[in-house]
């Protein structure tokens, strides 16, 4: 069959409505040969917002810039603001909002887990990830009165404290997610047919992680040495000893790897906050003008490298509020990491970088240029050509769906 | 002396014209305002011979008769240095980094595409981060700017 | 026969297709609609399941404030979907923009743009809080499904 180059975009297109693709590819048979992405379906205006708003409204505001790590953004704003205005945050409120920041990673790291399991097949990951995961949203839903949007940060500190009844609880939920996370690290490093499908997917060598800007575990896969937490200490990470997570197999299994072994790290970590917390107050009164001034803070959030950048002018309201998340950095090596790919590895290794933006609705558009037609399937129909493709190089999760079993039930 | 200090002095030792304009708020934190014609001297000696080798992002501001742009690098050792230009508002010509960072390229076309920047240099590309449809000339980040994209396709419609 | 019991009986006979689209949301609510998939709170006992085409949609269960780029996507999506069709906006954004009104680049909930049949407040929008909506439009399908069919 002759080689053809075709087209496929890989996002909302319609002929009949314009609009634009998220993911442009030009497929030669069955490889990726150039990718280009567009982004923007979640610019909301935030930045411009918060030019008009208190700094209270601005932290609610800004705590909803991502859904998964919500306290990771509030927290990286305020502590800008809170440099700014010269505040002495006390000691257990950093502890506070350290422990809240372990505990949204591991939610996020497990949320992950179940999307990556999603994206090649192995549904049932999905289902037991999802399940566990549901005792760290039940522990932060006790600690902070929501299961997501946690609202635990004032300018100044936490409106919250944790009580002693609640630590032996926390202990408990971390106890049981930590024997259940082992189980996954050894099916994550026996199970062949799970490494087999993802090694060798979405390569980034260690110099194209670096010369591109990934950040977060996309690059400590790929053996790239940094992490906020260690390099640019916030919070209580300055008193607390911990490993940074790094692995040299530079494709999506190492992504797979990096992310569990954080989950352990973050579990040692939970414990040690409970354990060094200090006793005082959990904030301190901040005044409604900030005066002016600049700060730029800096935050590991699960996804990688988070950074504001505050401006202050003496009012109520911020002169200027800037925001990178970290997968705009990581978006950014997306198309390296699929050129010369596989379509079928699309889905896995977008998913890889564990996007903050809403990935399961795109649409694909596939677009011969020889015969001028356009056909729209969607990422579901992308994923299952995927999984398809997979199985008849042998790599079926049928029977791992069907066999994986846990079992001892998570309390 | 501390690593900022130090760093600072470099700079100094290097760009006279840097001597007034270097502050160090807190640790791992250093702030220079540099002239716009020399900013890439200042960017050159910063990314090959102090180490920044980390672009966190850029930040543009509306600064009334000007555009600024601040340059956020880091060390690996957490150390960020951010060097802070200003551009006339009329001409907001700036020339794109993307050489020494490639993933300047979407920072620098959110300052095209909010702030109304000029990127000399910047490849050929889809816009970030708005719609295709937005009215030329809007630039939401500018202070002078307020509407609503209701609004805004509304004028647009209209014009 | 009890309500909920009649309720999970239609359901199960007419078995609703769910299809989830996110119109500029921070995720959150897109979330704890997968959750309500999971084991924990399993929507899949009302006969519910989540599918990826319009075509084939009975529901579509939109989260977000609706950014001007999605805008003309969530419409043609609508427009997709055979009659009799129903919108659920999940979420405080979906409902009325939330925190993201007077956003410059959002329309400001999903009834900004196309019908809503259903709104599910909540920032986000807990599992419990979505899976009662969706059982309060099952509901009151039950009670009038001649009108629904008009429709």
């Amino acid at each position: 069959m002759p080689e053809r180059n075709f087209k496929v975009s890989i996002g909302p297109q319609h002929p009949a409505l314009k609009e634009p693709e998220s993911f442009l590819l030009t497929l030669r048979g069955e490889k990726i040969t150039e990718m280009t992405v567009r982004l923007g379906y979640n610019h909301r205006g935030v930045e411009k917002a918060c030019e008009g708003r208190s700094y209270i409204q601005c932290l609610y505001l800004i705590e909803r810039v991502c859904g998964i790590c919500s306290h990771s953004h509030a927290t990286c704003f305020i502590q800008a603001v809170e440099e700014i205005a010269g505040l002495a945050v006390p000691k257990r409120a950093q502890y506070i909002r350290t422990l809240i920041a372990e505990l949204e990673r591991i939610h996020s790291h497990l949320l992950w887990l179940g999307v990556a399991g999603h994206e090649i097949g192995f549904d049932t990951l999905l289902m037991y990830t999802w399940r566990d995961r549901e005792a760290v949203m039940d522990i932060l839903a006790l600690l902070t009165g929501n299961r997501v949007n946690y609202g635990m940060n004032t300018i100044g500190g936490v409106r919250r404290d944790i009580t002693p009844d609640q630590i032996p609880q926390i202990l408990t939920a971390i106890d049981a997610l930590e024997e259940r996370t082992k189980y996954y690290v050894k099916v994550g490093t026996e199970e062949i047919t799970l490494r087999e499908r993802l090694s060798g997917v979405g390569t980034l060598s260690k110099e194209d992680a670096t010369r591109l800007g990934a950040v977060g575990p996309t690059a400590r896969a790929s053996g790239v040495d940094r992490d906020t937490r260690r390099d640019d200490p916030y919070a209580a990470y300055g008193e607390l000893d911990f490993r940074v997570i790094t692995d040299n197999h530079n494709d999506v299994y190492g992504r797979t790897l990096v992310r569990l072994g954080e989950l352990m790290e973050s579990y040692k970590l939970v414990r040690q906050i409970l354990k060094q917390m200090p006793e005082g107050p959990i904030s301190v009164k901040a005044p409604r003008k900030v005066p002016a001034g600049e700060a730029v803070s800096r935050y590991e959030a699960p996804r990688g490298e988070d950074v504001h950048y505050v401006k202050a002018n003496g009012t109520e309201k911020p002169e200027r509020v800037k925001v990178r998340a970290p997968t705009l950095a990581n978006v950014q090596v997306v198309s390296h990491m699929l050129k010369d790919g596989y379509l079928a590895d699309m889905p896995i290794v977008i998913a890889a970088i564990d996007p903050c933006f809403s990935c399961t609705d795109r649409m694909i558009s596939i677009v011969d240029t020889d015969r001028n037609t356009a056909n729209t399937i969607e990422w579901n129909e992308l994923r299952s050509i995927g999984i398809n493709w997979y199985r008849k190089q042998g790599i079926d999760f049928t029977e791992l769906n069907r066999n994986f079993k846990i079992a001892r039930e998570l309390k | 002396m501390g690593e900022e200090e130090n760093i600072k002095l470099q700079l100094i030792q290097r760009f006279a014209f840097l001597s007034e304009n270097i502050s160090i708020p807190r640790t791992r934190r250093i702030f220079a305002i540099v002239p716009a014609n020399n900013f890439r001297q200042v960017l050159e000696y910063a990314t090959t011979e102090l180490g920044f080798v980390i672009l966190c992002t850029i930040t543009g501001l509306d600064e009334g008769p000007t555009l600024g742009f601040i340059y956020h690098l880091a060390k690996e050792n957490g150390v960020m240095l951010n060097l802070h230009i200003s551009v006339a508002k009329e001409k907001p010509v700036i020339k794109t980094i993307s050489n020494y960072f490639p993933a300047a390229d979407a920072y620098e076309r959110e300052l095209v595409d909010l702030l109304g920047a000029q990127v000399e240099g910047l490849p050929a590309g889809n816009r970030y981060p708005l719609p295709d449809d937005w009215p030329a000339g809007q630039y939401p980040l500018r202070k002078d700017w307020k509407g609503k994209v209701s609004e805004i396709t509304e004028v647009k419609e209209n014009a | 026969m009890s309500l909920i019991k009649k309720i999970v009986t239609w359901a199960r006979i007419k078995s609703p297709w769910i299809l989830h689209f996110n119109t500029g949301a921070c995720n959150a609510c897109d979330i704890e609609l997968i959750a309500a998939l999971t084991p924990v709170y399993d929507v899949e006992r009302f006969g519910i399941l989540l599918k990826g085409t319009p075509r084939h949609a009975d529901v579509l269960v939109c989260s977000g404030p609706v950014t001007h780029q999605i805008k003309n996507r969530l419409i043609r999506i609508y427009e997709q979907m055979p009659e009799p069709k129903f919108v659920v906006a999940v979420g405080t954004c979906a409902c009325s923009g939330g925190v993201f009104q007077g956003c410059y680049n959002v329309e400001g909930g999903i009834d900004q743009v196309i019908p809503v049949s259903v709104f599910i407040p909540g920032c986000p929008a807990s599992p419990k809080a979505i899976i009662d909506g969706v059982v309060k439009l099952l509901a009151s399908l039950e009670e009038k499904p001649a009108a629904a069919k008009a429709g």
